[in-house]
C-alpha cells in the first residue's frame, strides 16, 4: 500500500458538495470535518470518477505515460 | 550575489546584448518570484510588462467562454511570454499564465521592452526570433486542432510523452486542454484505446503497448 496513488483533494478549491462522495462506485470515498478524502483506500480503484464529476476540478488523478508490456 | 544583468545574461533573450545594453535592461527589469500554482497574468487584462523566466516553468492558456481550457504552451529557464502584446498599441494579455513550479521571472514594463529594442540591436533579432518561433508553434497547433483527430492528437501525446526522458504527470483534465477537447472525450478515447489492445490503464499509469497501433 505504500505506493498505493490515491486521487489528490485540494480543499481550498472543494465547496463542500458531497458529490465525488456520493458517486463513488467503491464507496471508498468519506466526507470529513476538513472535506473529502479517501477513507477506504484499499478500496479506491483509481477510476476517476470522482474527479470528472467535481465541478470545481478540486480533484485530482494523475497519470504517468510510461511503454510497457502486454502482461 | 549574483546582479540583475548576470541573470539576465543566462536567459537566451539578453545573451547577445552588449554590456551597455544588459546595464540598461537590468534598470528596469523586476525580479518576481511566485509560488507553483500562483496566476503570473490573466487572459484579456492590459499588458503591463513582457516576461523572462530565470527559473522554474509556467503554463499558458487561453479559456473559451464555454469555460473550455486550451494549453497553448508549456515554458521554462530562458523563454519568455507576453512579448506580442508589449509590442502592440493598447496590448492586452493574450493568455493567463500560471506557475507550474516554484518560478524566479524577470518583469519589464511594455514601454521599456520597446525602447530598449530601437537601442538594442541583437534584442531586436532576439525579439524577432521569438515571434517566429511563436508563429511556427501556433501554426501547427492550429493544423493539428483542425485537421487531425481527438484520436490522432491524442495518440501522438501519448506517443511524445512516453518517450520524453523527464516522467512527468497529466489528469486527464490536463490532456483534454493540451489537445483542445474535453475531459470526457480524453476517457472515452483511453478507453476504446484500452479495448483495443493499445494500452493498459494501470492505477497512476497509463502504459502504452502497440506503437503501431497508436502511430
Amino acid at each position: 500500500m505504500e505506493n498505493w496513488a490515491l486521487p489528490e483533494f485540494d480543499l481550498l478549491l472543494c465547496d463542500r458538495c458531497g458529490i465525488c462522495v456520493e458517486r463513488c462506485p467503491a464507496g471508498a470515498a468519506e466526507m470529513g470535518t476538513d472535506g473529502p478524502f479517501i477513507a477506504r483506500p484499499a478500496d479506491c480503484t483509481y477510476c476517476a470518477l470522482c474527479e470528472s464529476v467535481c465541478a470545481r476540478h478540486a480533484i485530482s488523478c494523475w497519470y504517468e505515460v510510461v511503454w510497457g508490456t502486454d502482461t | 550575489m549574483e546582479t540583475i544583468a548576470q541573470a539576465l545574461r543566462r536567459i537566451l533573450f539578453f545573451a547577445d546584448c552588449s554590456e551597455d545594453a544588459l546595464a540598461r535592461t537590468a534598470r528596469v527589469a523586476h525580479a518576481r518570484t511566485y509560488a507553483a500554482g500562483e496566476t503570473v497574468i490573466l487572459e484579456g487584462y492590459p499588458c503591463q510588462a513582457a516576461y523572462f523566466i530565470a527559473e522554474g516553468n509556467v503554463r499558458v492558456s487561453r479559456l473559451s467562454l464555454g469555460g473550455r481550457e486550451q494549453v497553448l504552451a508549456q515554458l521554462g529557464p530562458g523563454q519568455a511570454f507576453n512579448t506580442v502584446p508589449a509590442f502592440q498599441a493598447h496590448g492586452m494579455n493574450h493568455a493567463t499564465v500560471q506557475a507550474l513550479t516554484p518560478a524566479i521571472l524577470y518583469a519589464i514594463p511594455a514601454a521599456d521592452l520597446r525602447r530598449l529594442v530601437g537601442e538594442c540591436p541583437q534584442l531586436a533579432l532576439a525579439v524577432l526570433h521569438d515571434f517566429a518561433e511563436r508563429l511556427d508553434h501556433l501554426t501547427n497547433l492550429v493544423e493539428d486542432l483542425s485537421l487531425h483527430t481527438v484520436r490522432g492528437r491524442l495518440a501522438r501525446f501519448l506517443l511524445e510523452h512516453a518517450e520524453a526522458d523527464a516522467a512527468r504527470r497529466f489528469t486527464q483534465e490536463e490532456i483534454a486542454a493540451r489537445l483542445g477537447t474535453v475531459r470526457d472525450m480524453v476517457g472515452r478515447t483511453l478507453r476504446a484505446f484500452a479495448s483495443a489492445g493499445l494500452l493498459r490503464m494501470d492505477r497512476q499509469r497509463i502504459v502504452l503497448l502497440d506503437r503501431e497501433g497508436l502511430e
